[in-house]
């Protein structure tokens, strides 16, 4: 099965090329079989991926100990469930995974626009297939997984009884989907830098590269988005440490195109409605695409030193080569096809929608570069200066907190401004009542002693942008509901489904106003940790923590102790919870299983610290977390809001079911549209 | 009952805002005692963990509290503030022992300050650069124009051209 799975991929790599080559051959020729023939040869490269990826999956389940990549990350009583993990769980694995997940997309792409966009499509086949070209390159020649196993230098394989096991830290359940979610979001970027640089290169008239990728993109944000919170999941659950989000190089790495991400789906509005900043879009893909490159190239380079860079090989020449050459065919495109991104650049007023989107545009910008400059500047420091100085957490969040709160600022006084130009009076009308909502939630607050800062100004501003969200739902639901006397949860639905863009926009606001709302409980964050013996307690915010026993449970894969920790509120017991230590059997390493009471209010985690090797006492780790499950219901209403941005407009469907030609009066229905939407949209 | 209703939605609201404050105890902010904000400042030197020396779990370690390194500098720390000594001679002692790798964050001085001066200066430049942007997009308004929201309601041939080709996809779709 080695064998099978090295050799197709071997001929999806030469697939590739062929769609890569004979791709430019059809743009060039426009020779109708030829561009068929690239466009089947870009779905066997598809196929042959499959193949290639079912066959690795096949040899860690069959427990198949003659390949090198399944000793070590593998062994026989590893679960089910965690040998389909194992397959990204190392470098040679997660590249072919990343192989597979950009097959996926780039398969779906083809079938898609089969028959439609026959100007643009070759270019986009080329581009994917370049892409394709360079990951299956590493599949093939830099990092194989089929590797058979055998004596350092030497030429006799042979297999092993068992493997190596897998890492006990991805041992979780959220490392079998958060890898997956980020992938997806990583390669799902390729899509958009595909249409983006074929339409450039086609000189593809007008924004249509924009409405063919509009969907792709948001479902490569929305992994993307759900990718970063699963892993920060992963981290609060598994890494025993009390946070969510420690800043680290590869962390950074998966936030930097999201950032660009998010800017790019706020400001292709701008395009679309206005035909404003077609460059800066452009460019923001190529970035979102580079960065996505440049963030699989850190987490496997080892430039920077990270707790999360799981993988780390000889792999960098080959990612900056290709971040150089796709960096400087992107300048080429550009400088060869600039006049055809010519904008029609004209604004009515300074205070307008539009400038509100360049303003999110720097800020999202400005945040995307100082993560990338503070995350690289331990590798300039040692560049200029011979030493390599550290920056963490605590410089990350200073630098970013005031940026992330401008953001949030943005979010709520953008839906306030109209399109074109916003009059005084009306900014008056739609800013006033959230702010001063906002403004009497921040006194309320700080009479309670919400006296830290950036907690303070983050709770008036999460308050000022939900009360711009609830009213903007409220408005339009009163509307529809004069019309056809429904209730008003029943009209805001309605609303929402007749222009799910711009309320499924709105949800997704209001998830990162709860995400904010669960960011800003981190200042009070408190932890006590305790050598403790059965019976004895320990005291943290409202909760009596007592020890009942400790435990040795062995099971298949580890050895686990376990505590049996009763919780008391006002001597009241509440609760049991049982905090785990592992000690994985087969490569003595150490994994912690965190308990955690988890409510709005707070969370109560507690860890088994291990055993003190001073006094021999078991240790409890004990953190009081407040708001931080608001951050993965946050998280959840993103998603939500998302799904429902890509869901067609009910409107269109009835037009589609009921009018077979296009609909007569349009100049009319379309100004008043237009109207409709100066305040809005 | 008309009237009632923004009073209604406007508490509803203040409730919303007050709900997460309810939620958290008053005055729970605890400031840390002067080892665990020194322990902040310092990173943990054992090489694996990556971690601040008072927040190392050293995740994978057989014991997840502060690793023994990290714990044998949170005594070091004690050490030095039992002497009397300020924060940055603290600080200058750590980075004497392990070289600026010990920095949990970049000093604010020498080339470290670049970090961060960048951030300020991207954003001051890029504010520059927007305003710049809008100011020429502007449109002068012209003498039969007006200044009024009637112009601004105008749609110009482009606007109704866009607008109807988005007309015509939301109906494709």
């Amino acid at each position: 099965m080695d064998v099978f799975g090295s050799f197709a991929l071997l001929l999806a790599f030469g697939c590739a090329v062929y769609a890569f080559v004979g791709g430019i051959a059809a743009i060039i020729t426009r020779h109708p079989l030829l561009v068929k023939s690239t466009r089947q040869a870009g779905m066997a490269t598809c196929g042959l991926i499959f193949l290639g990826t079912f066959c690795l999956e096949y040899l860690f389940f069959t427990d198949n100990f003659s390949i090198a990549y399944v000793v070590s990350h593998s062994n026989r009583d590893l679960s089910t469930f965690y040998k389909v993990a194992a397959l990204w769980s190392g470098m040679e694995g997660s590249l072919l995974f990343w192989s597979f997940l950009l097959a996926v997309y780039v398969l779906s792409v083809l079938i898609t626009y089969r028959n439609k966009n026959g100007e643009l499509m070759p270019y986009v086949g080329v581009v994917m297939a370049g892409v394709q070209i360079f990951f299956l390159t590493l599949n093939n020649f830099v990092e194989s997984p089929f590797k058979a196993l055998a004596a350092s230098g030497a030429t006799d394989y042979f297999t092993r009884a068992d493997g190596n096991g897998l890492n006990p830290l991805l041992q979780y359940p959220e490392m079998v989907i958060h890898p997956p979610n980020l992938y997806s979001g990583y390669t799902g970027f390729t899509i958009p830098f595909a249409f983006a640089l074929g339409a450039l290169l086609a000189r593809y008239p007008g924004e249509k590269w924009i409405h063919l990728t509009r969907k792709w993109t948001m479902i490569a944000w929305m992994f993307q988005s759900l990718g970063i919170l699963l892993g920060a999941h992963w981290a609060y659950a598994v890494l025993g440490w009390g946070g969510y989000w420690g800043w680290d190089p590869v962390e950074n790495a998966s936030l930097l195109p999201w950032l660009t991400g998010t800017a790019f789906l706020h400001s292709v509005m701008m395009q679309e409605k206005r035909g404003m900043m077609k460059v800066w879009n452009v460019w923001l893909v190529f970035c979102t695409f580079l960065l996505c490159i440049l963030g699989t190239f850190l987490t496997r380079s080892g430039v920077v030193s990270s707790v999360h860079a799981f993988a780390q090989s000889n792999t960098s020449s080959w990612f900056v080569g290709f971040i150089v050459i796709t960096l400087l065919v992107c300048f080429g495109a550009y400088l060869k096809n600039r006049d055809y991104l010519k904008s029609e650049n004209q604004l009515d007023s300074v205070i307008s929608r539009e400038s509100s989107f360049l303003f999110n545009n720097l800020l999202f910008l400005v945040a995307c570069i100082a993560v990338l400059s503070g995350t690289l500047f331990p590798v300039f420091s040692e560049w200029f200066t011979g030493d390599r100085i550290s920056v963490g957490a605590p410089f990350f969040n200073k630098v970013n907190i005031p940026i992330g709160l401008l953001i949030l600022f943005l979010t709520g006084v953008g839906p306030l401004l109209a399109w074109r130009k916003t009059s005084t009076e009306s900014l008056a009308r739609n800013f006033g009542r959230p702010l001063l909502i906002g403004l009497v939630a921040g006194g309320v607050a700080f009479a309670f002693g919400f006296r830290a800062f950036y907690s303070l100004m983050s709770l008036i501003l999460c308050v000022f942008v939900a009360a711009t969200i609830l009213l903007e739902f409220y408005r339009g639901a009163k509307v529809i509901r004069a019309r056809a006397g429904a209730s008003l949860p029943a009209c805001a639905i309605d609303l929402t489904m007749r222009n799910t863009r711009r309320y499924g926009g709105y949800i997704i606001h209001m998830g990162m106003v709860f995400v904010f709302i669960g960011l800003a409980g981190a200042a009070f964050n408190r932890d006590v940790q305790k050598a403790m013996q059965v019976g004895q307690t320990m005291e943290i915010g409202p909760y009596t923590l007592m020890l009942q026993e400790v435990e040795t449970k062995p099971e298949r894969n580890y050895t686990a102790q376990r505590m049996l920790v009763e919780v008391l509120r006002d001597n009241k017991p509440m609760m049991m919870l049982f905090p785990e230590k592992r000690n994985f059997i087969t490569n003595k390493e150490n994994g912690t299983m965190v308990a955690i009471y988890s409510t709005l209010k707070e969370d109560l985690y507690v860890v088994f610290a291990g055993i003190d090797p001073e006094t021999q006492m078991p240790v409890i780790h004990a953190f009081l977390n407040p708001l931080v499950k608001w951050i993965w219901f946050g998280g959840v209403v993103v998603v939500f809001g998302t799904l429902v941005a890509l869901l067609p407009n009910r409107r269109s469907v009835l037009v589609l079911a009921g009018a077979p030609q296009p609909v007569q009066p349009l100049p009319q229905a379309v100004t008043s549209s237009v109207a409709l939407r100066e305040g809005h949209d | 009952m008309t009237k009632a209703r923004p009073l209604i939605a406007a508490t509803i609201l203040v409730g919303f805002a007050t709900l997460p404050l309810l939620l958290v105890p008053a005055g729970a902010l605890q400031l840390s005692d002067r080892t665990r904000q020194m322990g902040m400042k310092i990173k943990c030197m054992c090489g694996s963990c990556d971690m601040t020396a008072a927040g190392c779990s050293h995740p994978g370690g057989a014991f997840s509290g502060p690793c023994g390194t990290a714990m044998a500098m949170l005594k070091e720390v004690d050490q030095h503030i039992a002497k009397g000594e300020p924060d940055d001679q603290i600080l200058q002692a750590f980075v004497q022992q392990y070289g600026t790798r010990v920095y949990a964050e970049p000093p604010k001085s020498g080339f470290s300050l670049v970090a961060w001066v960048m951030p300020s200066v991207y954003l001051v430049l890029g504010t520059l650069v927007v305003i710049f942007v809008i100011s020429r997009w502007v449109k002068r308004p012209t003498p039969e124009s007006g200044s009024g929201s009637a112009a601004a309601r105008t749609i110009s041939p482009e606007l109704l051209a866009r607008a109807k080709a988005e007309a015509a996809r939301e109906t494709e779709e």
